[in-house]
C-alpha cells in the first residue's frame, strides 16, 4: 500500500496534470509491480533526461521496499 | 516565485487547482481574481470561465522543499524529522531518524535520488533556481572527506607506478570531488571514462612532470 502511495505522491509532485496520475500495484509473493500512468505530455517529466527521474524514483522505491522485505519494480506505462 | 493563471468553472475550483499545482495551502498563496464566470441566461450564453492569478507568498521554497521531503521520507521510514536551513541561496534539508542507513543508501544513492526529486519539485514552482541539498548524519561531509583521501591515495599510486589508475564507477557529484582534489597536483591528470551516469575517474601520471624525489 505504501509503495503505491509513495510513487503516486512523487509523480504528482513532478507532473503538470496531477489528476491524471494513476498508479496500480500488482502484488506478487516476492515482487510487487507498481505501474505508473501519467498524461502523455507529462511522460517526459516522470522519465527525465536519460531516464534520470525514473531512476531516482526506482532508487527511492528500492529504499522503501527494504522495510517490507519485498522487491518492488516500477513500470512507467505509456 | 512565479505566478500562474488558472481557469476553472468556479473560483473555489480554481483555487483548489492552484493549491495542487504549488503543493501549498490556500493561506500560502496570494490570489487575485481576474475574471468571474458570467452565468448568462439559463447558463447558455457567457460560458466564460473564472480566471485567477496565483502567486506563492514569499519564501515558500523552503516550506515546499521541507514538506515534499517530509512526505516522501515518511513513506519510507517512520519517526523521521526534517530540519531546514538556508545557506546563501541554497536550502539544506537534514533528515534525522532511526533509519539513516536506508535513507542514505549505498554510496549515498538514496540521498541523491531524494535530493533530485525535491529539487525538481521546488524548481517547478519557482522561477529563480534554488538548490536544495539533502543530508543525513553529516553524510555529505563524510563522503567528501572520504573521496578526497581516496583521490590523494590513488594519485600517489599513479605517480609511484607511473601507470594510469582508475577508480570505481562514480556519480557526477563524486567524480567532481575527485577531479577537484587532484586539480592542483601537476604530476597527474584526471579524466572521466565510461558511458552513462556512473563513470570511472582515470588518474593519469604526467610522465615529464613527475618529481623523482617524492619516493
Amino acid at each position: 500500500m505504501e509503495m503505491k502511495e509513495l510513487i503516486e505522491y512523487i509523480a504528482k509532485v513532478l507532473v503538470d496534470n496531477p489528476e491524471e496520475v494513476k498508479v496500480t500495484e500488482l502484488e506478487g509473493r516476492q515482487t510487487s509491480v507498481i505501474e505508473l500512468r501519467v498524461a502523455k505530455e507529462d511522460l517526459g517529466k516522470v522519465i527525465g533526461k536519460q531516464g534520470r527521474t525514473a531512476r531516482a524514483m526506482r532508487t527511492i522505491l528500492g529504499a522503501a521496499s527494504t522495510k517490507i522485505k519485498k522487491r518492488s519494480v516500477l513500470e512507467i506505462l505509456e | 516565485m512565479s505566478s500562474i493563471e488558472i481557469e476553472a468553472k468556479t473560483t473555489q475550483e480554481a483555487i483548489e487547482k492552484a493549491c495542487k499545482h504549488f503543493h501549498l495551502s490556500e493561506e500560502e498563496l496570494d490570489i487575485e481574481v481576474l475574471e468571474i464566470r458570467s452565468t448568462g441566461i439559463f447558463g447558455m450564453v457567457g460560458n466564460k470561465k473564472t480566471k485567477i492569478r496565483v502567486t506563492p507568498k514569499q519564501d515558500n521554497t523552503i516550506v515546499v522543499a521541507q514538506e515534499t521531503l517530509r512526505k516522501i521520507v515518511s513513506l519510507i521510514s517512520e519517526d523521521t524529522k526534517i530540519s531546514a536551513e538556508k545557506k546563501g541561496d541554497d536550502i539544506i534539508l537534514t533528515i534525522e531518524g532511526n533509519n539513516p542507513r536506508t535513507l542514505i543508501g549505498h554510496r549515498g544513492r538514496t540521498l541523491e535520488a531524494l535530493e533530485f526529486i525535491v529539487n525538481k519539485a521546488v524548481n517547478k514552482a519557482s522561477e529563480k533556481k534554488v538548490r536544495v541539498i539533502v543530508d543525513s548524519e553529516n553524510y555529505r561531509q563524510r563522503r567528501e572527506e572520504f573521496l578526497k583521501r581516496l583521490a590523494f591515495r590513488v594519485g600517489e599510486k599513479a605517480k609511484k607506478t607511473k601507470k594510469t589508475v582508475a577508480t570505481d564507477p562514480m556519480s557526477p557529484h563524486d567524480r567532481r570531488i575527485v577531479h577537484l582534489a587532484l586539480k592542483e597536483d601537476h604530476q597527474v591528470q584526471t579524466e572521466s571514462k565510461g558511458e552513462g551516469f556512473l563513470k570511472e575517474v582515470l588518474i593519469i601520471p604526467n610522465k615529464n612532470n613527475i618529481d623523482e624525489n617524492t619516493e
